[in-house]
């Protein structure tokens, strides 16, 4: 780089001074040759080779230029020829010599104006690109940055639904420890005095009075285990004052941004096609709202081995019988064999290895808890449709 | 039949169950009382027969485990059934070193628990037909005196009555008298017969 420098420095000397000689000779020889024709062109010739030389060379160059061409002027053009001069040329002289340097002056003057603009604007340049490279390197680490934290926003959003779901495990594993007993207990009772009751009816004089007061017990048990069941029943619908006349639509739509993510990761595709006349429904919002979320994953989880067909979960609502709300929620999953379909709402069944088969009972329950229905239609290798039919409101009021 | 002297305890919180379970072992011939709880059966005047618990693990208050430990702590010793809706391995295994006899699970089988009751029941008369025995032995040796007592310890150690009277600086004939007389108050009718009963006694102290 220095190097470079001093070499073009070194160049740059070499041609300011040989343009100082050069132009001078030039004027000289063209003044000379023109002379005869023209009078005296060496007043126009010599500044000219003064006013060049100092534009390329600069001030010194065109000092030397000034003087060469003086030295010239004087022994060519002012009579006598020689170094000596007459009285009466003397001020013309003078004037060319001040007319030269003041040609000089003002040129080498623009000139250097020019260079310290033209370095400003180069620096400039240099500024511009090195502060280009600044923001460019500031646009690599943000984008780096932004990459991380939406990896950090996906790790969370994970370890958010696998805790919602361990937390829904747990829930349910420990209400069926609970319901287990409450169910058991009674019906330990029926099965000791329906016991009972054979024993003393089976002696070789049968005690009625005694295989009576057995039966009778066994009654009671078998009376309080449907008891416990109901009591399960209205624990699953445990809020009725939450009850309020809802649209299905909004709720159907935060379904499918609750699901969105799951759906992203499986790459299933969720269209709506929902009728913007839907009369509302009463209803507990959160237990509807559980139900689609249900139906929704349930479709996406059905499609995960699907790889031949596209991937879609179309979630429909209607109108039906004038007054009813029809919503289906339809897959191209695997569907389900006319085996699993017959189980498919029954507790504890699942077919996924992880899955605990309360989801589709529960729905169902919550379902039939508004009066509505909920039934499941499928294809085996083509899909399945879930599809739950709810009172309008107006209809229920009516 | 002597069956008909044995009692049966049913102890659970469960009206339903416990009256159930006590119907089903009267309906073959024992006699079964019926209690809703742990603190009932501590409180109950209890007959004096062969008899055992059937008894629940899960109740309020007093839970069926620690009635076990309760008895067992206060000596008083009488087969146990327990039944219980959820039986865990752990539970079993501790109520069956403390000496369960059986541990079935809600809902019982009848013909199960009537066999459990049958076993529980034989175990009980045996052992309380052992602990009298063995009661009665006491009984007879404490009425021997002190010269009689070492005189038995070293009969029953096998020494001759020769070397007894050397060892106790008596003659034979005295040691001959001691003798009969330990076999008369201990109701030996051999020799064989009294070392057995020392040695039943020597267990149940060491025990």
């Amino acid at each position: 780089m220095e190097l470079a420098r001093t070499s073009r420095r070194k160049l740059s000397a070499i041609l300011r001074y040989g343009s100082a000689v050069g132009f001078v000779a030039a004027a000289l020889c063209l003044s000379l040759a023109l002379r005869a024709s023209f009078g005296n062109p060496a007043w126009f010739f010599f500044p000219a080779a003064v006013i060049a030389t100092t534009w390329i060379g600069g001030r010194v160059a065109g000092g030397v230029a000034v003087l060469l061409s003086t030295l010239a002027v004087q022994y060519y053009f002012i009579p006598p020829v020689g170094f000596r001069i007459n009285e009466h040329d003397l001020p013309y002289f003078l004037v060319f010599i001040v007319c030269e340097v003041l040609a000089n002056w003002i040129i080498s003057w623009r000139k250097e104006a020019e260079d310290a603009i033209r370095e400003a604007r180069d620096l400039l340049e240099v500024r511009v690109a090195e502060r280009t490279a600044e923001l460019k390197d500031a646009n690599e680490a943000l984008r780096n940055q932004m990459e991380e934290q939406r990896r950090t926003q996906e790790a969370l959003q994970l370890a958010r639904s696998e805790l919602a779901r361990v937390v829904r495990i747990t829930t349910i594993g420990e209400t069926t420890a609970s319901i287990a007993h409450e169910v058991n207990q009674p019906l330990a009772a029926v099965v000791a005095n329906a016991d009972a009751c054979v024993a003393w009816l089976s002696l070789n004089e049968p005690n009625l009075a005694e295989a009576r007061a057995a039966a009778d017990r066994a009654v009671q048990g078998a009376t309080r285990a449907s008891e416990v069941i109901a009591r399960i029943r209205s624990m699953i619908n445990k809020k009725p004052p939450e009850r309020a006349p809802i649209q299905l639509n909004p709720v159907i739509e935060e379904t499918c941004i609750l699901a969105a993510s799951q759906a992203e990761k499986n790459s299933v595709a969720i269209f709506t096609e929902l009728d913007p006349n839907l009369p509302c429904v009463t209803a507990d919002r959160i237990q509807l709202q559980q139900v689609l979320l249900n139906l929704v994953i349930n479709g996406i989880d059905a499609m995960a081995g699907v790889t031949d067909r596209p991937r879609e979960l179309r979630i429909r609502t209607r109108v039906q019988d004038s007054h009813d709300v029809l919503v289906s929620v339809e897959d191209t999953g695997i569907g389900v064999n006319a085996e699993s379909m017959s189980r498919l709402f029954e507790p504890f069944f699942t077919t996924r290895a992880q899955g605990v088969g309360m989801g589709l009972p529960i729905s169902r329950s919550i379902i039939e808890a508004h009066g509505g229905r909920l039934w499941a239609e499928s294809i085996l290798g083509r899909g399945s449709i879930f599809q739950f039919v709810l009172q309008s409101s107006e209809a229920g009021q009516g | 039949m002597k069956e008909q002297d044995a009692v049966v305890y049913v102890i659970d919180d469960d009206a339903l169950i416990r009256d159930g379970i006590q119907s089903l072992i009267r309906s073959i011939g024992l006699q079964a009382v019926a209690l809703g709880s742990a603190a009932e059966f501590m409180q109950a005047k209890r007959i004096d027969a062969p008899s055992c618990l059937v008894l629940d693990v899960r109740m309020p208050g007093q839970s069926g485990l620690e009635l076990q430990r309760q008895l067992n702590s206060a000596g008083i010793y009488i087969p146990i059934i327990f039944i219980t809706g959820h039986a865990d391995i752990p539970m079993t295994v501790q109520a069956m070193k403390d000496g369960a006899v059986e541990f079935l699970t809600k809902p019982v089988r009848s013909q199960e628990l009537l066999d459990a009751v049958q076993k529980a029941i034989e175990r009980d008369r045996e052992q309380r037909k052992e602990r009298a025995e063995l009661n009665a032995i006491r009984r007879r040796f404490k009425s021997l005196t002190p010269r009689e007592t070492e005189v038995l310890n070293l009969v029953v150690a096998g020494l001759l009555n020769k070397q007894i009277a050397d060892q106790l600086g008596t003659s034979e004939v005295t040691v001959k008298t001691h003798r009969a007389r330990v076999m008369e108050k201990t109701g030996a009718d051999s020799l064989a017969h009294l070392v057995r009963m020392t040695e039943k006694l020597r267990t149940s102290l060491q025990k």
